[in-house]
């Protein structure tokens, strides 16, 4: 008997390098290298997460990795696992040219292309001025989220 | 007196950052203001200094979604102020790459922000939970707009290999026909889409425009041709100041423009449509007259039907060019500097961009100006947000604010692409 195909898993890193804090998704994405089994793939993305959504219809599962508003701790991670806790409410959305991440899942979801699986890194951002340098509080972030990311995916490989 | 201000302080399924101000006293509509405070942009300012070669590149960066655009402008610029006059199948290739930006930019406006407001959805994602075909369909259409980009310009947003005397890279011939069957299955989905759109009810309303636009003697405008309106303009691109002007507003980032001694006037898909509908192939003039639309269109709710059928054009266009295409010897002609001014003036998803710029004898920059399509709009908008407002007074806030968003909307402006410099007076004892 053949063992079962692993599940089809991605990595989506968003943000922006040349926005501070913005850019700490990127970094993460950066730190994944050597990480991850060769067939899981990290897509970048800088600002429209709408263009994600053909890769992620092709996928049992992902995993994503962004900056979010401050609540209070830069550097504070937050793991979402959208079967369980849910869409963030959506804001009224500053550009109508590019999705943020919890529009793309929701649209992803309304035409029926999320994976069945979908986890969220959202680490709390202070700074996100043009070409500011990432904090020290996201940037020593960046490391302990890459080997929970690197986990997730060999946990999610194995089992949906 | 009884006073009713309307204040909406962010506009959504627009690009940038607006709101609306509606004064009522007594019943009667007072002024109608859309504000634009998108933080000044400068880039007319950080262009001055630059060589020749890098303004497509800045320019780019004005805008994300209509960034071919603002290159096509520029290099056209460019090749006028140094006598240089682009041919051939470069300048087919700059049809092409400008076919794959009015299929993404109206793609993602006619689906994604405009459609909603005439089934009573609030945004995309609560339409395409029960119409999830349409909503994929118009992502395919913007991925179809988005490839002709990506291989002719390097990259979808903000693109790099545009160069005044052409590109820096020409496709191979197998390069443009990989994308063929992609865009027959996207004219496709574009008929489709303008048979929808075309069901959908709309206000009876329109307005006596003055619409301005392109005019090439035989093409659907894209990169060239004189400057016509409705009223019978009919001008060199380089007469553009005598004949427009702008003036600042205090409530605007963005420059108001009007045609002197006359005001307020239209350019986009609407101008486009009416001063060239006979440029369209007879395809197309049969799609839209199937749709409902004659010759000249002056509702602007259903600007969206012109948006679609721009789209079919758009692919068919593609496709013609991809046909007849040879790649050329030389991926660009050489350029040769001189002291002068140079004008562009092309045709962007939302109407005329019209770019002047002055170089010393290097190729430098010494002066830039740029008029985009949503600040020569916004006269025009507020009268249409004066005119619709004006028949829904009497309704709840609510109402009267979804009217007003939806007049808004018709125009489908790109505020971040508007905003410039105000001046600044400082006034002391």
């Amino acid at each position: 008997m053949r063992p079962a195909a692993a599940h089809r898993v991605a990595v989506t890193a968003l943000g922006h390098s040349y926005r501070g804090d913005d850019a700490v998704g990127l970094l993460v994405a950066e730190a994944l290298q050597g990480l991850l089994p060769e067939d899981v793939p990290v897509l970048l993305d800088r600002g429209d997460a709408l263009s994600l959504l053909d890769h992620w219809s092709e996928r049992d599962a992902v995993v994503c990795v962004d900056a979010c508003a401050s609540m209070g701790k830069a550097g504070r991670v937050h793991r979402l696992d959208l079967s369980i806790d849910g869409l963030p409410p959506q804001g009224a959305g500053a550009s109508s040219h590019a999705l943020g991440l919890a529009e793309a899942i929701a649209l992803s979801r309304a035409l029926r292309l999320a994976p069945r699986k979908v986890i969220v890194y959202a680490i709390e951002g202070r700074c996100f001025d043009p070409g500011a340098e990432p904090t020290p509080e996201v940037a020593a972030a960046v490391t302990p989220v890459a080997r929970c990311v690197a986990r997730d995916v060999v946990r999610l490989r194995q089992a949906i | 007196m009884e006073t009713r201000t309307l204040h909406v302080d962010y506009l959504t399924r627009v690009e940038g950052e607006g709101a609306l101000e509606l004064r009522i006293e007594d019943g009667r509509l007072i002024s109608a203001q859309l504000r634009i405070f998108e933080p000044p942009r400068l880039f007319e300012a950080l262009l001055r200094g630059r060589t020749y070669a890098e303004v497509p590149d800045i320019v780019a960066r004005i805008c994300g979604i209509c960034p071919i655009a603002y290159q096509m402008s520029a290099v056209h610029a460019i090749e006028r102020a140094f006598g240089h006059t682009v041919e051939g199948q470069l300048r087919s290739l700059r049809r092409l790459v400008y076919c794959g930006e009015w299929i993404e930019s109206h793609a993602l406006h006619v689906s994604m922000l405009h459609a909603p407001d005439f089934l009573g959805y609030p945004d995309a994602i609560r339409m395409a939970r029960e119409h999830a075909e349409i909503v994929r369909n118009a992502l395919a259409l913007k991925k179809a707009g988005n490839e002709l980009i990506r291989v002719l310009g390097g990259r979808e947003i903000h693109p790099i290999n545009v160069k005044p005397g052409g590109f820096y890279r020409v496709p191979t011939r197998s390069e443009l026909t990989a994308i063929e069957a992609t865009l027959e299955r996207a004219r496709d989905l574009a008929v489709r889409l303008v048979r929808w759109v075309a069901g959908f009810p709309f206000p009876d309303f329109e307005r006596d425009y003055e619409f301005v636009a392109l005019r090439h003697p035989e093409e659907y405008p894209f990169n060239e041709g004189r400057l016509v309106s409705s009223a019978g303009l009919d001008i060199d691109i380089s007469d553009f100041d005598r004949q427009f002007e702008e003036r600042q507003v205090p409530h605007s980032t963005a420059l108001h423009a009007g045609i002197r001694g006359r005001g307020a006037y239209l350019v986009g898909p609407l101008a486009r449509y009416a001063l060239n509908f006979d440029r369209l192939p007879a395809s197309v003039q049969a799609l839209a007259r199937e749709a409902g639309l004659g010759p000249v269109c002056r509702n602007p709710f259903r600007s969206i039907i012109v948006r679609a059928i721009e789209i079919v054009y758009a692919c068919e266009e593609a496709l013609g060019l991809i046909a007849a295409y040879e790649p050329p010897e030389v991926a660009a002609v050489p350029l040769t500097p001189r002291p002068g001014i140079g004008f562009g003036c092309t045709e962007a998803p939302r109407g005329i961009c019209w770019h002047r710029y002055e170089f010393d004898a290097d190729g430098n920059v010494l002066t830039a100006r740029i008029v985009p399509p949503t600040s020569q709009n916004q006269p025009s908008m507020e009268a249409d947000l004066a005119a619709i407002a004006s028949t829904a007074l009497e309704e709840p806030d609510e109402v009267l604010r979804e009217r007003c968003e939806r007049s808004i909307r018709n125009h489908d402006p790109c505020i971040s692409c508007s905003a410039h410099f105000l001046k600044l007076s400082v006034l002391r004892p």
